[in-house]
């Protein structure tokens, strides 16, 4: 189904869904910082730069209060909300990352805490002209229930599931020939992110980055964890316990495989005891493990991570080196 | 979900971030703030983590009073009034100098200015001091004397433009993590980098020069390089001629400090002081980059004049890339010195010796004040111990765990009449208190912080204090209108308005104005852009002063029964005593437990395994704490957090203080190492 909607169109089905759903779309915060925040019926900011905070922390967030355990003994699970939450404005980058988390998560077995608050969700994409500066933003030709693409002048709608037809059936038919325009302008976009994240993890996965190299990116970490908690497929956790007025609540924080508590055992013996070591398996997970085990890169390109970074060491950066060291 | 910008509670870099708040009105996570000059969208562990111990059970829901012995629940009104009136009962009956307040580096500059404000208007006392005591007092003392400004001289962005950067007693990656990481960032563009640390921390391995002096010869290293600056005709001859004094006598006073007679005193070779003086001196724009390493000794004072001498010698003072930056370590040390949390100066400075400082106060407080400076913190404490302080008042602060001696520090706080503390965890000092009242922490209410760049900035209350929990602005209001001292703020911004009139390093700041990136003092008036780099055309105190200084060795030396130099400080993990960050799952778990770094050589000799408990003793006391083996630490020095109470390092340390600023000699005593 491909739609076309004027601004006021995209108000009055934000209006609409917002009855529905718990509807997020992008803002600026305080200090311009862009982020999804509560549709307030008003404040709309489509078009600009990626959003800094990874989209997947809305089903997993970076605390999750997973049950309570009362002074009887008896659990309970947190209060359901009363809508399931949608998301508006993820580019491709977002939309992959949600994509592989969603296979992480429902994977068996299925982790019903992830479940509950992504199963009815509603994913809203973000592709066109609606970059910072308008820069052109690629299709993500599914992973969500419809798409909006800006064609500078309107916003062009494709619905990709049942949902997405539904909330657009109302709307005028979008032009087929212009969308074809914008994939085309998209795909002759150069991509050198994912041509040197392809090299990188062929080295890697044919073992030829030396550890050396893993102690020169080891030494100019200073173990912040940044990469992993803004990194959209990263999904490790911990639980943590605290006491409340009603009893003990059990919730699971974001983990980072950086630190060097991640895999010490009681012993103190720790197999990822050198910040070498963690940083080479945080960087094959994503570039050597996660192929074998989904056939794709655990790494969607958000660039997130480069940007996090302190120190210049983000996964972008990495693989640059990588491929200038030990590339042919 | 709802985003909340404020200033991180933990270091003095600044970092904004948003406080991620759930529709349960709970915090569940941190977003750095993305286009914040400071943070950049960056943070380290610290940062990501500090949401996570502002819903601990441990919080402090309700004042506490002791009655039979225990600390029990009672009423706000109860509790103000006690403490009210028991401070007056002392002041009435031992005078007013028998009271001591601590301030906190932790609380915003409007809490800090109520708190000074209490002490010297409420009860006539200038016997007020905070933890800027025990890290940078030396520095204040030192830089006031040398340039007139005992700040940081120049801003973070320098160090985009600077071609070296000289890292002394700093270690920059783990204690200002976004302040190392500019470093290393510049390191791989080419900036050069010369790191004189004992320990062999992170930036030692990425510097050009690693110097691993002595701890405690940071004057021999630094005069002997100065002197050899001399020698090669490196020094700035113009800038000495045109913006400096008693440049004679300082020259004279480095005759002895040969690079052999420095070498002999550091540790270090003849050419490798040589090298560093020879590369530092080369270099266009250079940046002194110090911390604790510099000033926690008992000659500390002497340390910062030679930090400030090599700037003075080398003209790089006043310019972008160039400056002394002490590097400041709570979130607002900087913002309680400048509120005059200090006994000695009122707000921005201003000496309260000075008779028209002393009569603008007393006309704005329509109180009469004392114009003699009172005890600094370290001092109270000994006087404490001796009965001569008899009522004290701590703020936010924890100094059974963070002071020198902790022996020493519970005989003084056992011995007062009362003890009343205000915080947010029942730290080991409110422990000893007769009266504890909850506070809000930085989430939960408004305030301002002063970042070691000086730039003040908002903190903003994203959730509601636990239990009856109050913001300390709040409680200080009660407390300064029980001593009959108007104190109807509205808000924070309304305090900021006075402390605005009063402070003329503050009058060009106001809430409206802090929106946006805050500002960098001095800000001299409503129109004014604020000060990104202090002495650009002459020194806040004219010419920049050349101060003199000879070797001190530390006070106590490893010898035959207690052959170890034992070194404390802080990891990148924890904060300071731990109340927090303790209370912080993903933090507790990274580091659980006291321990000691050792380096394998001395651990074979004393037959210790990798994490084995081990007994240190020392003159004042005897912990136990696990085992690290590592090479961090030279043989001969072994290197303990204060963070654990449990393996607490200043149940050892030697409170022998610098004369001039009463810091406390935490860097160097002499401890014995024993299987348990």
């Amino acid at each position: 189904m491909l739609k076309q909607l004027t601004g006021k169109d995209l108000f009055e089905l934000f209006d609409k869904l917002a009855v529905d759903y718990r509807l997020l779309v992008p803002g600026n915060l305080a200090d311009d910082t862009r982020s999804l925040l509560p549709w307030d019926g008003q404040q709309l900011s489509l078009i600009g730069e990626p959003l800094q905070r990874k989209p997947t922390s809305h089903f997993f967030p970076q605390t999750d209060p997973l049950l309570t355990i009362n002074s009887q003994g008896t659990t309970s699970l947190p209060d359901d909300n009363e809508k399931p939450l949608a998301l508006c404005g993820l580019n491709r980058e977002d939309l992959h990352g949600i994509t592989f988390v969603d296979r992480f998560f429902s994977a068996v077995p299925a982790d019903d805490a992830y479940l509950r608050k992504r199963t009815d969700a509603l994913l809203i994409g973000l592709a066109g002209f609606a970059g910072a500066d308008r820069q052109l933003l690629p299709l993500a030709e599914g992973h969500c229930d419809f798409e909006l693409i800006y064609d500078q002048q309107k916003w062009l709608a494709v619905a990709y599931t049942a949902t997405g037809e539904d909330w657009l059936t109302v709307y005028a038919d979008g032009s087929a020939e212009q969308l074809e325009i914008i994939r085309q302008q998209a795909r002759q976009r150069s991509t050198p992110e994912a041509e040197l994240l392809q090299q990188a993890s062929h080295l890697l996965q044919a073992d030829q980055v030396p550890d050396i190299f893993w102690e020169e990116i080891a030494a100019r970490c200073i173990c912040c964890g940044g990469c992993n908690f803004v990194c959209p497929t990263c999904t490790c956790f911990c639980m943590q316990d605290r006491q409340t007025a009603t009893g003990i609540e059990r919730s699971r924080v974001w983990d980072s495989c950086q630190l060097d508590a991640f895999m010490r055992e009681a012993s103190g013996y720790n197999p990822l005891g050198t910040e070498t070591l963690r940083t080479r398996r945080r960087i094959h997970h994503k570039l050597a493990a996660d192929p074998h085990r989904w056939g794709e890169l655990g790494c969607v390109l958000c660039g997130r991570c480069d940007r996090a970074c302190p120190t210049g060491i983000g996964m972008f950066s990495i693989c640059k080196e990588i491929v200038q060291q030990f590339g042919f | 979900m709802n985003a909340t910008l404020t200033t991180c509670p933990y270091c003095g870099t600044g970092c904004n971030f948003y406080l991620i708040g759930d529709e349960n009105d709970r915090l569940i996570g941190i977003e750095p703030a993305g286009k914040d000059p400071t943070s950049r969208g960056q943070l380290c562990i610290k940062g990501w983590d500090a949401h996570a111990f502002v819903h601990h059970h441990d919080r402090l829901k309700t004042p506490l009073l002791r009655c039979d012995g225990e600390l029990q629940p009672c009423s706000w009104d109860t509790a103000l009034q006690v403490i009210d009136q028991r401070l007056h009962k002392v002041s009435a009956q031992y005078g007013p100098d028998s009271l001591m307040f601590l301030s906190s580096a932790k609380v915003s500059n409007e809490e800090n200015y109520l708190l000074m404000k209490l002490a010297r208007a409420g009860y006539g006392t200038n016997n007020i001091d905070h933890c800027a005591r025990l890290c940078h007092s030396s520095t204040v003392t030192g830089l006031m004397e040398t340039l007139g400004s005992g700040a940081m001289t120049n801003s973070l962005n320098c160090f985009e433009d600077t071609d070296l950067v000289f890292v002394i007693g700093s270690n920059t990656t783990e204690q200002h993590p976004l302040i190392g990481s500019r470093i290393l960032q510049a390191q791989q563009r080419g900036t050069k980098l010369i790191v004189a640390d004992s320990r062999r921390i992170r930036l030692a391995g990425q510097a050009d020069l690693h110097l691993r002096h002595q701890n405690g010869s940071d004057v021999a290293l630094l005069n002997g390089m100065m002197r050899q600056i001399l020698q090669d005709g490196l020094e700035d001859r113009a800038f000495i001629e045109q913006r400096t004094e008693n440049f004679s006598a300082f020259r004279e006073s480095l005759d002895s400090f040969t690079p052999e007679f420095a070498a002999r005193i550091s540790g270090l070779s003849p050419k490798q002081i040589i090298a560093a003086a020879r590369t530092y001196a080369q270099a266009e724009n250079a940046m002194i980059v110090f911390a604790m390493g510099i000033t926690q000794h008992s000659h500390g004072v002497d340390n910062v004049r030679a930090v400030s001498n090599l700037a003075l010698l080398t003209g790089n003072l006043g310019r972008p890339g160039t400056g002394i930056n002490p590097l400041r370590g709570q979130n607002n040390v900087q913002g309680a010195c400048d509120m005059g949390a200090l006994p000695d100066v009122y707000t921005g400075y201003q000496r309260v010796s000075d008779p028209v400082a002393k009569q603008k106060f007393a006309a704005a407080w329509q109180k009469p004040l004392s114009d003699s400076p009172g005890l600094m913190a370290t001092h109270a404490i000994k006087a404490a111990a001796k009965g001569e302080i008899r009522g004290m008042l701590i703020l936010g602060e924890n100094p059974m765990l963070s002071d020198a001696n902790q022996k020493l520090v519970r005989k003084g706080l056992e011995s007062l009449d009362f003890l009343a503390v205000i915080d947010i965890f029942p730290t080991e000092t409110a422990q000893l208190a007769d009266l504890v009242l909850p506070a809000a922490c930085y989430a939960e209410r408004d305030g301002t912080f002063t970042s070691t760049e000086r730039r003040v900035q908002r903190g903003r209350k994203a959730v509601e204090p636990p239990g009856e929990a109050r913001a300390d602005w709040q409680i200080l209001c009660e407390l300064l209108q029980r001593r009959g001292i108007p104190a109807d703020y509205a808000d924070p911004a309304e305090i900021m308005a006075e402390i605005a009139d009063l402070t003329p390093s503050y009058a060009g700041i106001s809430y409206p104005r802090l929106e946006g990136n805050g500002l960098q003092w001095p800000c001299p008036s409503m129109e004014h852009p604020g000060t990104p780099i202090l002495h650009e055309e002459q020194c806040t105190r004219g010419k920049g002063h050349f101060s003199p200084t000879i070797y001190r060795p530390p006070q106590e030396l490893p010898d035959a029964e207690f052959p170890f130099l034992l070194n404390t400080g802080r990891t990148g993990i924890h904060w300071h005593t731990g109340s927090m960050t303790r209370r912080s799952h993903l933090l507790d778990r990274e580091e659980r437990n006291a321990f000691l770094e050792i380096n394998p050589e001395d651990a074979g000799k004393l037959n210790i395994r990798e994490r084995q408990q081990v007994r240190i003793s020392s003159r004042r006391g005897t912990i136990e704490a696990g085992a690290m083996l590592t090479e961090r630490v030279p043989p001969g020095q072994i290197f303990i957090p204060f963070h654990f109470a449990e393996g607490a390092a200043n149940i050892l340390t030697n409170n022998a203080l610098d004369p001039e600023s009463g810091i406390p000699e935490f860097k160097v005593c002499a401890v014995k190492v024993e299987t348990c």
